[in-house]
């Protein structure tokens, strides 16, 4: 019952993989953000990845707005309201050790989840505006997955120009380097920790309206992300930018490659196999991370 | 001193009104007895939320039904309901206060065969007979347990009318694939069997693990393999990116059937012009000719505003079975119902019931339907069926 | 303090102890989980409480030990009592394997290892279903041992707690929580670290794998997906850190408040549920991360061995 595979399947696949993996490059990115500067464990990832999906729809479904579009809605409105979990949550736990945040997150995550289903009931949604496919050759390009992909990488790229070439990019930089040095160069910390964790919630944010044309949209439907965001960001080295880049298109193709030549049920454990081992060899991920 | 006239008439009264009162508080001296307490616990909350909610309307129509007819036994009918949050573990828990704290007469299954198999555990300990009008495992049935009967068409049985409409036009292969958890697992297998009895091969048999949404290389394999139809063992989320996963692979079977999820109308609502042609199964349908029918759709779209799905009506058969088999046996006690509904084999609004002495569910049929139009129209079985089946499924390109 | 507390605890355990005779079986069963809950929250305490290591994914070792003990049940005809004890056995081993290499690894980097290590486990479990049934579950053959499971989990909930009281009295104990407060000077003093965080992180996987069993046992049913879960480590872990972690009786405080909390307001607040933990959690966090315990033992001076 074995299917013989040929180097086009492998590379239809190939090209899946780097499309969903660009997806979780930015949404780690976001995460990896909020580790750097912050060293917080955002749990929540996933959820506020939730709300931006929720956010596309709802804009979609009302307004008929083009979802892609709606991700100059989306970040904004998840960029406030990171700055609000920031403020009056968050930052109690900035300095603590891991387990506070994490716990934190967790909870605010559980309450985000549990609103999301009052306010929006279970049932699943979805939008539904691109689909079909560009056929190059022998591959086909999914065209939502294509725009996602597309968006993602403009998103991603704006936020490196941001974090090399402005002042607040290489003040947030600097902070993810050493706290107290920054701090005595004057730079205002307390502003630089809103500033990471709004940032990171809207890129959630993006990564959940990118989304919400190819996937079901349900209030559960973040955590899968959070583990994966979690994943990328320690395989890439914790609080290492670039490195999220890498370790989320690493992710996407291993989960491909792993579900083409196994099976698709053990993708999973493929992933974190390949995380402990990476792990072993290099404890602070492929590119040198901080901890 | 000598009492006023009055307070010895009021000594003197005092006794009858006393004795009075008693009289009409004891059981049955007003009509009024203690109601007949059916318990359940149901998925209010949790991942299936949605079917169970849906469910639980379906046993309150049933039981208004049962008391605008007289109650039970001549006593009114009592629902209790709890949350056990689509957790086996917290219905286990839940079904226990319900036998020995809140000391229900009766029960009823919850949600989904997961929750049922824990749940049967308990019903079996304290011998009470429970109808689990949403068990759909055939495991469940098979383990030697005498009070649990099922109402619903097995799992193993979802696609058959899939599989017999291909074999019916000479297709020879059959693609497999389904969620990794019980119920999909079961009805992939059983549609494995039932395509080798056909004397289809099946050329791909592949599982994903729930939550998964790139189904590309899944699809990869499949296209290579190139079957005629493809079987999928679904609950929605999956189905729906299946589909659309489909389209941009360009993969072209002849047939494609889910089981869960390709009957519901958000099914067309999410994916519209894309669900045409697929094919989806369900255990029950407004349109077919089942008794009873009417009276339920009516009672139920007044009550709670919008159209029953399956579940609903599974949720409201079960529940009268239980009841006419209570009636039969003239009484609550377990060992005389579980007799009775051993015996039955009646048709109800729906479908047909009969099982098996372990109490598997042998007469109930599954309908298969297509979507053309945007309508779901029944193609099989050709008894119960109000339309053809548009075949084959055109290729993507040329819809 | 001293003189009343023995004589109060042996009058609890005849409490406990005599309370299966009168009480239904739904109060059979809350009984036998919170011992559960006081098991898992004490040996979560033996390692992260005292090495200050967070396992983000302690369930783990519940679900392997669940698995373990059903399988010797199922397909070994063992008696529940001696599977469960394999159970233990499972999660002992486990945590061998996985601590030798993860132990070395920093702070957040354990803890999202451990919480891998999780959702490993449980692919596993579903992909070898010839052996475990994957996704259909595994179910063990009918048996109403309620009464004895409840003193089961009452017996290792005590057990693990006398464990930990025995540890933190001893000089085992102190380097463990040398390590927490600094592991490099721990180090620069000969304490080999791996050694002694393998030792604690195995100790604390037993408890664990032997409810695990006793839990399946009592279910008589089990599925991938509902003994691998990530709200049960949380769970466990608010509970010791509500009651303070760390500490000896932290542990079971916290279980036995969050637990009759939980029990008492679920029933209430069917759709709130949710969000209720998660604010319980947040509140717990922000306003006594050192626990009830932790708080009296700095503001009344009070003994370590608390």
């Amino acid at each position: 019952m074995g299917v013989l595979i040929t180097p086009a399947m492998v590379g239809q696949v190939v090209i899946s993989g780097l499309l969903a993996g660009s997806i979780y490059a930015m949404v780690a990115l976001g995460l990896g953000l909020i580790f750097g500067v912050m060293r917080v464990l955002n749990v929540a990832h996933g959820p506020l990845m939730m709300l931006g999906a929720y956010t596309t729809f709802w804009l979609f479904q009302r307004f008929g707005l083009n979802p892609y579009l709606s991700i100059l809605l989306s970040m904004p409105l998840l960029f406030l309201v990171g700055l609000g979990l920031q403020r009056f949550l968050v930052r109690r736990v900035v300095d603590a050790p891991e387990l506070s945040s994490l716990l934190l997150t967790f909870g605010v995550s559980i309450a985000l989840v549990n609103l999301a289903q009052l306010a929006f009931t279970s049932d699943l949604r979805s939008v539904e505006y691109l689909t079909g496919s560009f056929v190059v050759g022998p591959f086909a390009l999914s065209k939502p997955r294509l725009a996602a992909c597309a968006f993602a990488v403009a998103i991603t790229v704006a936020s490196f120009v941001f974090l090399r070439l402005t002042r607040l990019g290489k003040a947030i930089r600097a902070v993810s380097q050493s706290r107290e040095v920054a701090q005595v160069c004057g730079i205002d910390v307390q502003r630089i920790h809103l500033l990471a964790f709004g940032l990171g919630s809207a890129l959630a944010a993006a990564g959940g309206s990118l989304v919400a044309v190819m996937v079901a949209i349900q209030p559960e439907m973040g955590q899968v992300y959070t583990f994966k965001s979690f994943l990328v960001i320690v395989l890439g080295g914790a609080g290492n930018y670039p490195g999220a880049l890498l370790g989320g298109l690493l992710l996407g193709l291993v989960e491909q490659l792993s579900s083409l030549f196994l099976t698709a049920q053990v993708n999973e454990a493929v992933a974190y196999v390949l995380l402990v081992l990476v792990l072993l060899i290099r404890p602070t991920g492929l590119l040198k991370g901080r901890v | 001193m000598a009492m006023t006239s009055l307070k010895r008439l009021g000594k003197g009264l005092a006794p009858v009104v006393l004795a009075g009162v008693m009289l009409a508080s004891l059981p049955g001296a007003a009509g009024a007895q203690t109601p007949i307490k059916i318990g359940a616990s149901m998925s209010v909350t949790g991942t299936y939320a949605k079917p169970g909610s849906y469910q639980k309307e379906g046993y309150d129509v049933c039981i208004d039904e049962l008391n605008a007819k007289g109650g039970l036994l001549g006593r009114k009918v009592e629902l209790v309901i709890y949350d056990d949050q689509s957790q086996p573990a917290t219905a286990v828990k839940l079904y226990e206060k319900l036998i020995t704290e809140d000391k229900v007469d009766a029960v009823m299954g919850p949600y989904s065969s997961a929750v049922s198999e824990a749940v049967a555990n308990v019903t079996e300990k304290y011998k009470k007979v429970m109808v689990a009008p949403l068990a759909a495992t055939t495991s469940i049935f098979k383990k030697g347990r005498k009070y649990i009967f099922m109402v619903i068409t097995p799992a193993e049985n979802y696609l058959d009318g899939l599989i017999d409409m291909a074999a019916k036009r000479g297709l020879k292969t059959v693609a497999i694939i389904n969620e990794d958890t019980l119920f999909p697992k079961a009805s992939a297998a059983g549609t494995a069997e039932a395509a080798k009895k056909h004397g289809m091969q099946v050329v791909l048999q592949e599982a994903y693990p729930k939550g998964n949404t790139d189904f590309s290389a899944l699809l990869v394999k499949i296209k290579a393999a190139n079957p005629d139809v493809i079987a999928a063992g679904t609950y929605f989320d999956d189905a729906i990116a299946i589909t659309r996963q489909m389209k941009e692979l360009n993969v072209n079977p002849k047939m494609f059937g889910l089981t869960v999820g390709g009957d519901l109308p958000e099914f067309y609502d999410l994916l519209k012009q894309n669900a045409e042609y697929v094919y989806g199964s369900t255990q029950w349908d407004e349109s077919l000719p089942y008794p009873g029918q009417k009276e339920f759709l009516a009672a139920y779209k007044k009550k709670f505003k919008h159209e029953p799905s399956y579940h609903s009506a599974a949720g409201y058969a079960g529940c009268l079975l239980y009841a006419d088999a209570v009636r039969k046996a003239g009484s609550l006690d377990a060992d005389k119902v579980r007799e009775q509904l051993l015996k039955m084999e009646t048709r109800t609004a729906f479908g047909d019931y009969k099982v098996e002495p372990d109490g598997f569910q042998v007469a109930h049929k599954m309908v298969m339907l297509q979507w053309q139009d945007g309508k779901r129209v029944i193609v099989w079985p050709d008894d119960l069926s109000n339309g053809k089946p548009r075949y084959p499924t055109p290729e993507w390109g040329k819809r | 303090m001293r003189r009343w507390f023995p004589a109060a605890l042996l009058l609890l355990a005849v409490g406990l102890a005599l309370y299966p005779l009168e009480a239904t079986g739904y109060g059979l069963r809350v009984g036998l989980q919170l011992f559960m809950w006081i098991a898992l929250a004490q040996s979560w305490n033996l390692i992260s409480g005292l090495t200050g290591y967070v396992s983000f994914g302690h369930v783990v070792f519940f679900g392997t030990g669940a698995y373990a003990s059903s399988l010797l049940v199922v397909k070994a005809g063992l008696p529940w009592p001696a599977a469960c004890l394999g159970g233990g056995l499972a999660g002992a081993v486990l945590a061998l394997i996985i601590g030798w290499p993860c132990l070395r690894l920093k702070g957040p980097y354990f803890a999202i290892a451990m919480l891998g290590l999780n959702e490993v486990m449980r692919v596993i479990v579903s992909y070898y279903e010839g052996l475990t049934g994957g996704g259909n579950g595994l179910s063990l053959p009918t048996l109403d041992a309620s009464r004895s499971i409840y003193y089961a989990m009452g017996l290792v909930a005590a057990a693990v707690t006398a464990v930990t009281y025995a540890i933190v009295t001893s000089r085992f104990g102190l380097r463990l929580m040398t390590i927490r407060e600094d592991e490099v000077a721990a180090e620069a003093m000969g304490i080999d670290t791996l050694r002694y965080k393998l030792y604690a992180f195995t100790l604390s996987a037993i408890g664990p794998g032997i409810v695990g069993g006793l839990s399946a046992r009592d279910q008589g049913y089990i599925e991938p997906i509902s003994v691998f879960p990530l709200i049960m480590t949380i769970t466990m872990i608010v509970m010791a850190l509500f009651g303070g972690k760390g500490t000896i009786w932290g542990p079971v405080l916290g279980a036995v408040v969050l637990f009759v909390f939980q029990e008492a307001v679920w029933a209430r607040f069917v759709y709130l549920h949710q969000l209720l933990f998660g604010a319980i959690i947040v509140a717990v966090v922000l306003m006594m991360p050192r626990g009830i315990l932790g708080v009296l033992q700095q503001k009344y001076n009070l003994p370590r061995t608390i």
